[in-house]
């Protein structure tokens, strides 16, 4: 087995200058910061009947509710979703 | 004493599920700190309302600089620091991996993980060259079915010339329950890959073997 690495870790300070160097462009992991408002809103889509259905399909299957389905979709395809729009707010679920 | 960063810019791979994986395994073996650089807070979720083995330290801290004071101080505590990130290019993930001692980048076996796996190791390349140290970075192949697109994308991470462990977690059931009940797998196929995983990860330096390893 090797030995563990030795701790040449940069200092916090270094690090962030590192990170902010090599990578320039990176966003903030958090968009919107802890704390701050985060109203709720709707959004409505106009899709095929074919989509729906293989929406709901994918729902029933899972145990889902569609809107779980799709945000769950989203993040793992790395949008940002607010962790509420993560939970499933059920009444079955919160028995 | 090891920072080990779980992080693609992809998301959907697998991170969170494979820090469940390890974070349930090591706890109680070891002195482990997970941070949860995620802003989603999946494995906060997780640790606060699924787990049930031995305790652990968890913070969910997404802001790059209160993370990078947060991992420096734990490092300074902890066996193992474990954190989790965000599956997309972002600053959190970016100092994480430049304070790792080891940066795991899962990656299912279709083009867009394989190559955005190649993009993170890349990444990772140039963060250690800034940083003037050296942060290894492994490829884990993850969700592999025995079908000739995994073998495609096994040859294609070797082509790239990506280091890949040789450990692989499989399309388990028993992996994706893991979520939901909260444990490690203790039987069965899951279990063997998730021994053979930590066995690799020992032997890279990256997870201390047991307490009595951890250097002073």
């Amino acid at each position: 087995m090797k030995p563990p690495l030795k701790s040449r870790r940069p200092s916090p300070e270094d690090a962030l200058a590192i990170a902010s160097q090599a990578a320039p462009a990176q966003p903030p992991a958090q968009v919107v910061p802890a704390g701050r408002p985060d109203p709720r809103t709707t959004l409505n889509l106009r899709m095929r009947k074919s989509t729906v259905d293989a929406l709901e399909a994918a729902a029933k299957t899972r145990g889902l509710t569609l809107k779980l389905v799709v945000t769950q979709a989203l993040e793992a395809a790395g949008i940002q979703v607010a962790p509420p729009d993560l939970e499933d707010r059920t009444p079955k679920r919160r028995t | 004493m090891s920072v080990l960063v779980v992080a693609s810019s992809k998301g959907g791979p697998g991170k969170t599920t494979i820090c469940q994986i390890i974070a349930s395994s090591v706890a109680g073996k070891l002195s482990l700190v997970v941070l949860d650089a995620d802003p989603t807070q999946a494995l906060t979720r997780w640790a606060t309302n699924a787990y049930e083995g031995p305790p652990f330290e968890t913070h969910a801290e997404a802001d790059e600089t209160r993370l990078a004071h947060l991992i420096a101080q734990k490092a300074e505590v902890a066996d193992l620091v474990l954190i989790d990130t965000a599956g997309f290019g972002n600053r959190a993930a970016t100092v994480a991996m430049t304070s790792a001692d080891g940066v795991l980048v899962p990656s299912l076996a279709g083009e867009a993980d394989v190559t955005e796996a190649e993009k993170t190791v890349k990444l990772v390349g140039a963060l250690a060259q800034a940083a003037r140290r050296d942060i290894p970075a492994r490829v884990l192949l993850n969700r592999v079915r025995k079908t000739n697109l995994a073998r495609h994308a096994s040859k294609e991470i070797t082509t790239a010339g990506l280091p890949r462990l040789e450990a692989a977690l499989s399309d388990l059931v028993a992996f994706g329950e893991i979520s939901y009940s909260g444990r490690a797998p203790d039987t069965g196929p899951a279990s063997v890959e998730t021994a053979a995983l930590l066995e690799e990860l020992r032997d890279l330096g990256w997870l201390p073997a047991s307490r009595n390893d951890v250097q002073p």
